[in-house]
């Protein structure tokens, strides 16, 4: 008969290595202090602007009309016509010929647009007067960007054309 | 006179390393949430204030080929420490463009259309005329895909 051999006892106190846990800590620490850069709030508006321009939409005027939802057909080409003050503020907005009440506007409209032709890219052309200060141009670019619009263009006005 | 004995230290001195754990563990963490928000787009100058906008727009990534300039209150182009207007600035970018076609044809890239981002940091009480013609001067030697760098919020 084989004599059971006793079982050494656990130590009464376990010891848990804390220095080598505490060391990679202070590592991992190190390297996101020295790699850390504050969060910025700046953002970018992406443009593609080739060189050989997309056709204007057809119009019997040259005027793009503005969109009526009743259209089966709708425009997927939208002109945002953009007045300025003698300030260079923004003095007024125009979708097509439809006057908006302001970007916030515009992009409410744009985004509404946007919705009803799903699968079709949607293409904005700003024309505004250079003497619109650049802020608020890009407010309307921005507005454009963010309700959806895939391609925004700036086009020169007529009157100011060489 | 009668001396005070002294009580004897301890023998086993142990420092507790748990709550200064705790705090390495959430500066840790801390630094970690906020290291995917600290983005920044080149080419910050003093020179130009941002335009503030108020619609949301992610920050995606810029690509590799980049070039950054920036666009001061006067409508003046700021590139390579230099100010350009005119002539001048519209044979930097036919040079910067040419460059570019250069490497393009020896790598053997399709097409005659850059892929460089052309990356604006336009002033705020900049002219749009001015940002729309430097654009467009971009535009005419070959440069199609632009940034324009926006504030998501005033500085604080």
């Amino acid at each position: 008969m084989i004599r059971r051999s006793k079982r050494p006892r656990p130590p009464d106190e376990v010891a848990f290595p804390v220095t080598p846990f505490l060391d990679m800590a202070f590592q991992l620490l190190a390297f996101f202090i020295l790699t850390f850069r504050a969060p910025s709030p700046e953002t970018k508006l992406d443009l593609y602007l080739p060189s050989a321009p997309i056709a204007l939409p057809d119009s019997p005027r040259g005027v793009v009309k503005a969109p009526s939802l009743d259209d089966p057909d709708l425009e997927t080409d939208l002109l945002v016509h953009a007045e300025a003050d003698d300030k260079g503020s923004l003095a007024s907005l125009r979708l097509g010929e439809t006057p908006v009440d302001g970007v916030g506007d515009l992009e409410t409209r744009l985004r509404k647009y946007a919705r009803l032709i799903p699968g079709k890219n949607l293409r904005v052309r700003l024309v505004a007067p250079d003497r619109l200060r650049y802020e608020e141009a890009a407010r309307v670019i921005a507005a454009s960007a963010s309700a959806g619009v895939a391609s925004i263009r700036l086009v020169e006005p007529k009157g100011e054309r060489r | 006179m009668r001396r005070r004995v002294r009580g004897s230290a301890p023998d086993n001195f142990e420092l507790n390393l748990t709550p200064l754990l705790d705090v390495v563990l959430q500066l840790i963490t801390f630094f970690m949430m906020l290291v995917h928000f600290g983005t920044r787009i080149e080419g910050e100058t003093r020179a130009v204030r941002l335009p503030v906008t108020a619609a949301a727009l992610p920050a995606g990534d810029l690509g590799l080929d980049r070039l950054v300039v920036a666009v001061d209150r006067e409508g003046r182009l700021l590139a390579e420490d230099q100010t350009r207007t005119g002539q001048a600035a519209a044979s930097w970018w036919t040079d910067q463009a040419k460059l570019r076609r250069e490497g393009r044809r020896i790598l053997g890239g399709p097409g005659d259309e850059l892929p460089t981002v052309v990356v604006i940091r336009a002033d705020r009480d900049a002219a749009y005329g001015s940002v729309r013609k430097t654009l467009a001067q971009a535009q005419a030697t070959g440069f199609a895909h632009f940034s324009l760098v926006v504030l998501r919020e005033e500085r604080p």
